[in-house]
């Protein structure tokens, strides 16, 4: 039985009253701030927020402004976990002690974080969070570069990626590593809930958003965030963008309950070709000609054999 | 107060880790975020047995790095409660950017910092690189010298950070092992007693007030950064006045008096040693002995070095005709802190001493009585000569050839 | 328990306060004085909104081209609602109301996803009158 309020469709969800304001200076076109209107209009609990270094922190928080109508904070890059797990204890400390306004409602802890923050310098700090079981929610905005600074490499890049650290050349096809499985290292510290969302996919991620906030420990939630800036695509271009990830089954979504029950939440009508999300994005331009070429296949089957991990393990149920 | 109370002798046999672990439990702190470290661990390790037994009924973390302790304590103060860590060493140069992001942000936390050498070589022993490391980070800086102050200062810590024309965090620093695995004779509070003093935790700008949303960690433009970092120094400054009364409260609750400089048998001398950590017991004892032989030896200590009591400093030390400031850092290619400081609150007077800089106790080399006593009769030469009779800075108590930097 | 704010509470505007009036921290809030209500059950128009709070501000210089909202033709499907980044688009009581001009950065976003036939919102150059576009509204496209 959820706490969350019921979201029938989309006409019910936009009577939301919006928490997260704008004239903030995000990006045109930032898949980030559709997230997370997305995100905070799915609950109507109060909450406790908090931002790593990265383009949502820098862009919703800059003196003498705030986007929020929440109380958040900001501490460092690596370490927004870790905020909103230190105001989770005192949370639990002033309960149990008596000390917290009267009438104060359970909050819920969330933390964004770019995917630089989470992939990479904050992975350790995300770890400890999940591994001590704090009843909170992470969400990774994944973008798949340093996108504030510039667009550099993370550990979320994925292979043939043009990024300014790993720059397409004539000796380089850009990014030579693969991307982490965060939903699997995630779900494999005992998560009891992981699972991955795009902001195409409303009802997808309502449901989810609002799954993981009726959770009891820890959530990880990895948000596609199609970047516009760093992708390369036009602003107005955002939602076809993540269209195109999520059919083409390059962001698959899915969900892992105790680290056991995968499930598939959406399964494409029309699967797309890996080709026609690529071709979208001028960060991979290079792929298409004659030398690199033999990247696009490679991708299709790298996809391919993902989507049938993911079937096989929903099937198997473990 | 916690709801177990612990029945205390009133003078136990602690060492300072346990006296720092008490003064914690008799605080009532909310958060605890830590991690272990030498020789920090039996302040946590205490502290956790105490929570495993029933006396400290607010919450326990033990985190994965001393970042993320910080970090914990940072998002826990922000929520509006009462926080505190222990560390040393690695651990605190490990959470160096967030203890500018706590003070920045102006979160009360109490820092039990037991000083310890910096690698590299890796050192467990007892000097103060790291005390030296965190000076600049905007914290309050306390300095204990025995079990006895570092639960003193441990209780007056809360009372301070959190004052309202305050606000900022405090680090209670102590000698590594020299003090923090010294037992001696610590004359306690009852539980009531300690937590009375302490008081209630005030809140400012909590998270958990859904009345009032705040929003922590901002970004600033040039616009904008100056006038907030103005804001906390001048809160640092000020906040002098407000150590001076808890001080002079906690002499009326134990009789016990702190003074933002310490001074031994300062009224009459013409040298001085100024140094901190234990090394200020061992000098007050070398000076004794240098009296007995007609020299007026007297030791000053800065008990609070950030902010800097540099008027009182300057006001010590007025009279005396030559001083060695001891440093227990590696001084990374200058003079020491201690030098620094001290010369420059004395260029503001009309004093001018004969000023040297002395460079001791790295790693734990033991510094002795005898040394200091030397260290004492070097003084005395440059106190009846006028001037410095050897380089401006020296190493003591290294064996190979003598180190001697600046000749000015 | 009576609580501390760190500051003072004065109407100044902060764009005149010096570094002493100025909330410690550089903490922001979001609405004025105490809210007794949670702002996920209020509308916007009916919070206390604070001058720091960026809904006050303005980024509609950042447009070059703005949309324009032919209410006609629109089917309050609430597509260019849920994916406006800027929180530009308003609808109440599940209908579209309007563009919010002053935080609209001109994306082009609501258009891409509008699904009328013609598009419900369509981008025009900032100088053109919103009536003046009305005017020039397309036909119907055939096939696709």
């Amino acid at each position: 039985m959820s706490n969350q309020k019921e979201i029938k469709n989309l006409k019910s969800f936009s009577t939301a009253a919006e928490r997260f304001e704008g004239a903030h200076v995000l990006c045109p076109g930032c898949a980030h701030s559709i997230i997370v209107r997305e995100i905070l209009n799915a609950t109507n609990d109060n909450l406790v927020v908090s931002a790593a270094t990265g383009c949502l922190e820098v862009c919703t928080a800059i003196y003498p402004h705030t986007s929020w109508d929440c109380s958040w904070i900001h501490i460092g890059f690596e370490n927004a976990s870790t905020a909103v797990a230190g105001a989770e204890s005192m949370y639990k400390a002033l309960k149990s002690k008596g000390r917290l306004p009267k009438g104060t409602v359970e909050p819920k802890f969330v933390a964004f974080g770019g995917d630089g923050a989470t992939y990479d310098i904050g992975f350790q700090w995300l770890s400890g969070c999940f591994e001590r079981g704090h009843d909170m929610m992470y969400v990774c905005l994944d973008n798949e570069v340093y996108a504030n600074t510039g667009g550099q490499r993370s550990s979320s890049t994925p292979i043939g990626a043009s990024a300014t650290t790993s720059p397409a050349g004539s000796t380089s096809y850009g990014e030579k590593k693969n991307k982490k499985d965060m939903l699997a290292i995630m779900a494999a510290h005992g998560a009891p809930y992981v699972a991955q969302v795009a902001p195409n996919k409303w009802k997808d991620m309502v449901k989810k958003i609002q799954r993981g906030l009726d959770t009891k420990g820890p959530v990880y939630i990895n948000a596609m965030s199609a970047c516009t800036t760093e992708w390369k695509f036009a602003p107005h271009q955002t939602i076809d963008a993540s269209e195109l990830a999520v059919d083409s089954l390059v962001f698959p979504l899915y969900e892992i309950i105790d680290g056991k029950e995968l499930n598939i939440t959406y399964r494409p009508k029309n699967i797309v070709p890996v080709r026609d999300y690529l071709a979208f994005q001028p960060r991979f331009k290079h792929l298409f000609t004659p030398q690199y070429e033999y990247l696009i296949d490679e991708w299709q089957k790298r996809v391919d054999a993902n989507w049938e991990y993911l079937q096989r393990r929903e099937e198997a149920r473990v | 107060m916690n709801k177990k109370i612990m029945e205390l002798d009133s003078i136990e046999v602690w060492d300072g880790n346990m006296a720092a672990a008490q003064a914690l439990r008799q605080a009532d702190v909310d958060v605890v975020a830590a991690y272990p470290i030498t020789p920090s661990t039996p302040t946590v390790e205490n502290y956790a047995g105490f929570h495993a037994n029933g006396y400290v009924d607010g919450e326990f973390v033990m985190v994965e790095s001393e970042h993320a302790a910080m970090s914990a304590c940072v998002g826990a103060a922000a929520a509006g409660g009462r926080v505190a860590t222990a560390t040393s060493s690695q651990g605190f140069a490990l959470m160096i950017e967030v203890l500018y992001q706590a003070s920045g942000m102006r979160t009360p936390i109490t820092l039990m910092q037991v000083n310890r050498a910096l690698a590299a070589p890796l050192n467990v022993n007892g000097d103060h690189s790291d005390m030296y490391l965190g000076r600049d980070s905007g914290w309050i800086n306390t300095c204990a010298f025995s079990p006895q102050e570092v639960y003193d200062l441990t209780l007056c810590s809360f009372k301070i950070g959190e004052h309202l024309d305050v606000r900022l965090p405090v680090i209670v620093n102590q000698d590594g092992f020299m003090c923090s695995h010294t037992a001696q004779n610590v004359m306690t509070l009852d539980d009531k007693t300690a937590n009375d003093f302490v008081g209630e935790y005030k809140v400012v700008n909590s998270m958990l007030d859904f009345s009032k949303p705040v929003t922590f960690g901002v970004q600033t433009e040039e616009n904008w950064h100056f006038e907030h970092k103005a804001k906390q120094h001048d809160a640092l400054m000020n906040s002098a006045k407000v150590i001076d009364e808890i001080f002079a409260e906690f002499e009326k609750l134990t009789g016990r008096k702190y003074n933002r400089v310490e001074s031994y048998k300062m009224d009459d001398a013409e040298v001085a040693i100024v140094a901190l950590g234990t090394t200020y017991e061992s000098a007050q004892l070398a000076a004794d002995e240098m009296r007995k032989e007609g020299i007026k030896a007297g030791v000053v200590a800065p008990r609070v070095i950030r902010p800097f009591p540099l008027e009182e400093i300057a006001s010590a030390l007025q009279n005396v005709k030559a001083i060695a400031c001891m440093d227990r850092s590696a001084p990374g290619g200058t003079v020491g802190m201690l030098y620094n400081e001290i010369c420059g609150a004395l260029f503001n007077t009309s004093a001018r001493p004969v000023v040297s800089n002395i460079i001791y106790g790295l790693g734990g080399r033991d510094m002795t009585i005898n040394e200091l006593c030397n260290i004492y009769k070097e003084l005395d030469k440059d106190a009846k000569s006028g001037k410095r009779n050897g380089a401006l800075q020296r190493f003591v108590g290294v064996r190979g050839p003598a180190l001697n930097y600046y000749n000015i | 328990m009576k609580l501390n704010r760190g500051c003072d509470m004065s109407t100044k505007s902060i764009k005149d306060m010096g570094w002493d009036e100025l909330i410690i921290g550089a903490s922001v809030y979001s609405f004025n004085g105490e809210i007794d209500y949670n702002p996920a059950d209020v509308l916007p128009e009916n919070r206390d909104y604070a001058e720091t709070n960026s809904k006050t501000a303005y980024v509609g210089d950042w447009r070059v081209y703005k949309p324009v909202w032919n209410s006609d033709l629109c089917i309050d499907c609430q597509n260019c609602w849920i994916f406006c980044p800027d929180t530009s688009i308003i609808s109440r009581d599940k209908k579209m109301v309007g563009v919010d001009y002053d935080h609209c950065k001109g994306c082009g976003i609501c258009v891409e996803v509008c699904p009328t036939n013609p598009k419900s919102l369509l981008m025009f150059a900032e100088q053109i009158k919103n009536e003046d576009a009305l005017t020039q509204w397309p036909e119907k496209t055939k096939g696709k």
